[in-house]
């Protein structure tokens, strides 16, 4: 296997995880950029292509909702968890902890 | 200087940006290069300059992808059609250059040939191919198009705040419909096409529909002459296009709702009984009335410069058109029967 196709399986792996990832870090509203770091201060380095992307999508999804701010000289979008987000957030929790289980017994 | 980069960055983005996001997509990419700009300042302990925002550039990636990013995957032609467009382009491609060769015979046929005339018949035969080839590649092409949003865009899908979600699909509906009840997704788009084909062909580009005894000239009682094109189809005919039209379009109507609904309902029999009806009384008129035909004999034999050539071919025109009518009114007639008795014997 070449290390291409490996890298695109690993993507493809983590691809479904970001959107939980994204969720969890949003109980407290942060502009792109931060949730970005704090992200990677979780070892989940992102790409921002993939990012801001499906941060607009989970917003028109009304699983997330955004506000523009004048900060420091620019302005800056506050994204967060909307109350349907909030709702689902645990339950996603859940699904992926029984996923965690189901896969560690497979594997 | 930082921030014209920046702009140019950003309106490269845009461009690429359906109008209705753009500003709010720039606005956000602009924030977020700020952002990483700030950063990237901070952690080096430099001010910001071209080259840093040129670093930050690179890192946030190619204008085209990051717009892409935003956009989604769209199609023109989905990955459900592409098999059956496939399948008709084929058909279609085969159809176009055995026309193409038999034209091609028929003109060297009937031009006496030299080297000179004979590249140019074969010149001539390729170029017309492949114009053929065009404009049958760009009407298909539009008419999946057309099915794609038709069948999978426009209300194909449930909307659920925002979020795209399939109708849910229920096994047991495989036994409600029986097997000829089923919708032949192949025949009908091929059904769909030559509607289609007929619509632009019979109301845009009559003219095309003709004979031409050779490319451009004969070789007649020992000289050249020039022939023109003779239109094969009299003003009779074209009287009955508006109604030919309407039956075409409904019938590209009928096809959309039965790709649509995947399978014979009552109402769509109903529908293409009256459809067909419509076709046996064309049908019927046209060979009642006046000839369709426009070509005549003298002018025939003035083209290709054999009596009995031509009087035979206008026989072959003529009873070629008479059974051509008869089949449409016999295989109307039959495809009437047979789907009323479906109605009678019910759908299932």
């Amino acid at each position: 296997m070449t290390n291409e196709s490996f890298d695109n399986l690993i993507l493809e792996l983590r691809r479904g995880v970001i959107v939980l990832a994204v969720l969890s870090r949003l109980d407290n509203e942060q502009y792109g950029y931060s949730l970005i770091n704090s992200l990677k201060e979780h070892d989940l380095d992102i790409d921002q292509g993939t990012l801001y992307p499906l941060l607009r999508r989970l917003e028109s999804q009304g699983l997330l909702q955004s506000n523009w701010r004048i900060e420091a000289d620019h302005p800056r979008r506050y994204y967060s968890l909307s109350s349907e987000g909030r709702m689902l957030l645990p339950r996603l929790k859940e699904e992926w902890n029984s996923i965690v289980f189901m896969m560690k017994k497979m594997l | 200087m930082v921030t014209n980069l920046i702009d140019a960055y950003v309106s490269e983005v845009g461009r690429r940006l359906p109008r209705k996001t753009r500003a709010d997509i720039e606005a956000e990419i602009r924030s977020i290069l700020q952002d990483m700009l700030e950063e990237h300042s901070r952690k080096t302990g430099k001010p910001e300059d071209n080259e840093m925002t040129l670093e930050v550039l690179r890192s946030y990636g190619d204008p085209e992808k990051i717009a892409a990013s935003y956009m989604g995957e769209r199609y023109l032609i989905g990955p459900r059609l592409y098999p059956i467009f496939m399948q008709v382009l084929r058909i279609v491609l085969i159809v176009t250059g055995v026309l193409a060769a038999i034209g091609l015979g028929m003109a060297i046929y009937q031009t006496a040939l030299t080297p000179l005339n004979g590249f140019e018949a074969i010149v001539k035969a390729i170029a017309n191919f492949g114009t053929s080839v065009m404009i049958a590649l760009g009407n298909i092409v539009f008419i999946f198009a057309i099915l794609e949003w038709a069948l999978f865009r426009a209300g194909g899908k449930a909307e659920v705040k925002g979020m795209q979600v399939e109708k849910a699909w229920d096994p047991r509906s495989m036994r409600e419909v029986s097997a000829r009840n089923q919708v032949k997704m192949g025949e009908t788009i091929v059904e769909t096409v030559g509607c289609f084909a007929a619509i632009v062909i019979f109301n845009f580009y009559p003219q095309i529909i003709g004979i031409t005894p050779s490319l451009n000239s004969v070789f007649k009682n020992g000289n050249w002459s020039s022939v023109t094109f003779l239109p094969l189809l009299s003003d009779v005919f074209f009287s009955y296009v508006p109604y030919l039209t309407l039956v075409w379009a409904l019938t590209i109507l009928l096809n959309i709702i039965l790709l649509r609904l995947g399978h014979w309902t009552t109402i769509t029999k109903v529908f293409v009984i009256g459809l067909r009806v419509i076709n046996i009384f064309i049908a019927a008129a046209m060979l009642a009335g006046p000839s369709l035909i426009a070509v005549t004999s003298p002018a025939l034999t003035g083209a290709i410069g054999d009596a009995e050539g031509a009087r035979i071919l206008m026989t072959m025109i003529t009873q070629g058109v008479r059974v051509a009518l008869w089949l449409a009114i016999i295989g109307g007639f039959i495809e009437v029967i047979r789907t009323i008795y479906r109605i009678i014997t019910g759908n299932k």
